[in-house]
């Protein structure tokens, strides 16, 4: 990914004043959409690896971090997986809102609803006003689910593109894929970390290009960075 | 095999035997006539709560006023149709497989399951003013699970319409507005946990599912569940708060270790501990209700704005019974935060006199009309003198 196009949203204290960084930097990522799209099997897999066989409904707000080695510094991803029914997201999950480095939306790929949804939470997200320039990532969720895809990649790409996302469509119960949901989170870090150490001196770039990441099955390090 | 030691065996012929004395209190309450209503809600409250499930089946449909010879009939399937929170409903009962016994078989589960969504769909069908959350599933199959689905559909409609009526309105503005009393309770206790979590700006959201779900979706074993369901029923709307303090409280020094930080705070207190000692919880719950009432705490923020009179306790559960609407209490009596001087430390040091008599007495304004008022006012006269009659 090229990082000439980032803005700093919420630069650190000390980033890129060349003072030596002692402390493990944090990176607060906030994942939103619809109800039983896969929020919290997404975060599972990314934190813990595996695909949980029983996730339950998200009550309120649930958190979930892994510490991630970029280019040899050490980054705490932090991760607030959040409940899709609507009554939770006016009242209870605008305090998670503060302060995030990213916003990952998703929606299930076997069901329109969700994607048609996603007007409504980026319009949540802008209510809440995280600033234009946090990135924001769009996540289509349960591609293994081949036969019953109802929402095409061309359309979300589509989407994708008109609201300056990148997107990646995967699956966080098949563990070939992964690494595509690894793939998300990495990306999202390492983008933070480049917008990090370029101190913001490039706020007038051009957008990010939405991409659409294919399914890989090789196995990469888990170091280098996917984008 | 070695026999067992001769104090052990005395301590399960002591439990035994309490046990057996309590079983057979319970049931005297319960064919006493009129039912000695106040009698099961200090059972329900007392160590060990209601036992089995089979007094439960007997007990908590008293606690609730509910008449068990006119159980409302089961609904048809056409519930399912045109209802705004079926969809909803359906996915959150589908998913919640945590919530049954483990082996039990698939069919009997998804049997189960069914019942969960029809018993939801009735009481929410029934009473169109209700509002479907994530969360209410997990109360409703505790109740499933307990007394069978015709009489979880009547016990459910009363508690929701009552104990849970708040968080069941069209937002979740009331339910926020009762977690906001969390902090203050714990601040009661112990200011320097209450200003580090005040610090870490962690707000209440990680208390959020125990309350709304009274424990039944962060507790794996049920005995703990159904245990706390005793509790519960047989207490004022407001306790699942203070046992979300004496929670918090229960774990200070974890606390006060963990990192100051809004993260690293929520994720220790959202994580609750599985072996919590639950018998000493539910005594320091009851112990902080009745030192700090809601009505309490309102008193001296009364007077700091001098717009009230010294209210009772008791005022706050004549409201609490009349409205039926815990954040009721709370906007009305809980205006300004208590600060400062009027802390008082040794709560939990106390001497705790009457204690289950006080919540039961507490507790029983929550059943309903102005025959349960009758009660409430008897009860309150023969309350001082009467001789506690629990596990000692």
């Amino acid at each position: 990914m090229s990082p000439s196009s980032r803005s700093c949203p919420h630069p650190l204290p000390t980033a890129g004043l060349g003072l030596p960084y002692v402390q493990t930097r944090i990176f607060k990522i906030i994942v939103i959409g619809d109800s039983n799209v896969g929020k919290t099997c997404l975060t599972f897999r990314f934190c813990g690896g595996t695909f949980p066989d029983k996730t339950e409904a998200t009550i309120g707000v649930d958190f979930r971090e892994k510490t991630v080695e970029i280019e040899g510094e050490r980054i705490k991803v932090q991760v607030w997986d959040t409940a899709g029914q609507e009554r939770f997201r006016k009242s209870m999950v605008e305090h998670y809102y503060r302060n995030v480095h990213a916003v990952v939306f998703v929606y299930d790929v076997t069901k329109m609803t969700s994607f048609t949804n996603l007007k409504t939470w980026i319009e949540e997200c802008n209510g809440h006003a995280v600033p234009p320039l946090v990135p924001r990532v769009l996540v289509g969720n349960k591609c293994d689910l081949k036969d019953l895809i109802q929402v095409p990649s061309s359309m979300a790409l589509k989407f994708a593109d008109a609201h300056n996302m990148l997107l990646f469509e995967t699956s966080a119960k098949d563990p070939k894929e992964s690494q595509n949901v690894d793939a998300i989170f990495m990306c999202l870090a390492c983008r933070l970390k480049a917008q990090r150490s370029l101190l913001c001196r490039d706020l007038e770039g051009r957008p990010g290009q939405p991409r659409r990441l294919e399914p890989t099955h090789d196995a990469n390090g888990k170091n280098s960075c996917p984008c | 095999m070695l026999p067992i030691s001769l104090p052990l065996c005395g301590l399960l012929t002591d439990f035994d035997s309490k046990k057996k004395r309590k079983v057979a209190e319970i049931y005297q309450a319960l064919n006493s006539d009129p039912i000695d209503v106040a009698a099961l809600r200090r059972m329900a409250i007392s160590e060990g709560g209601l036992l089995t499930d089979e007094i439960r089946c007997k007990v908590w449909p008293k606690l609730l006023s509910v008449n068990t010879d006119d159980l409302p009939p089961l609904p048809g399937k056409e519930l399912r149709e045109d209802n705004k929170d079926y969809q909803q409903v359906l996915l959150d009962v589908r998913r919640s497989l945590r919530r049954f016994p483990p082996g039990m078989p698939d069919d009997q589960r998804e049997g189960l399951q069914e019942e969960l969504i029809d018993i939801i769909l009735h009481v929410l069908k029934r009473n169109p003013q209700l509002h479907y959350y994530q969360g209410y599933h997990d109360i409703v199959v505790t109740f499933l699970l307990v007394v069978g689905d015709r009489l979880a559909t009547a016990l459910v409609e009363k508690l929701s319409t009552h104990h849970l009526r708040d968080f069941m309105d069209p937002t979740m503005d009331n339910t926020k507005h009762i977690l906001n009393y969390l902090m203050p309770i714990i601040d009661q206790v112990n200011p320097e946990v209450h200003d580090f979590m005040q610090s870490a700006e962690v707000g209440t959201i990680f208390a959020l599912s125990w309350l709304i779900t009274w424990f039944g979706h962060v507790l794996s074993d049920f005995r703990h569940v159904v245990r706390l369901y005793d509790f519960f029923l047989a207490c004022h709307p407001l306790m699942p708060i203070y046992f979300a303090a004496v929670i918090v409280l229960y774990r200070e020094q974890e606390v006060l270790d963990c990192e100051c930080d809004m993260a690293s705070v929520h994720h220790l207190l959202s994580q609750i501990p599985q072996d919590l000692p639950y018998e000493t919880l539910i005594s320091r719950a009851g112990d902080l209700f009745v030192q700090f009432p809601p009505s309490e705490l309102a008193r001296e923020a009364a007077q700091q704005q001098a717009e009230r009179t010294a209210a009772s306790t008791f005022k706050d559960f004549e409201l609490a019974s009349v409205q039926q609407r815990p954040d009721t209490v709370l906007r009305q009596r809980f205006r300004e935060r208590l600060r400062g001087e009027e802390r008082t430390k040794s709560i939990l040091t106390k001497p705790r006199t009457n204690r289950f008599v006080k919540l039961a007495v507490m507790g029983l304004t929550v059943a309903l009309g102005a025959a349960a008022l009758a009660v409430v006012k008897s009860a309150l006269e023969w309350a001082p003198k009467f001789e506690l009659q629990i596990f000692p």
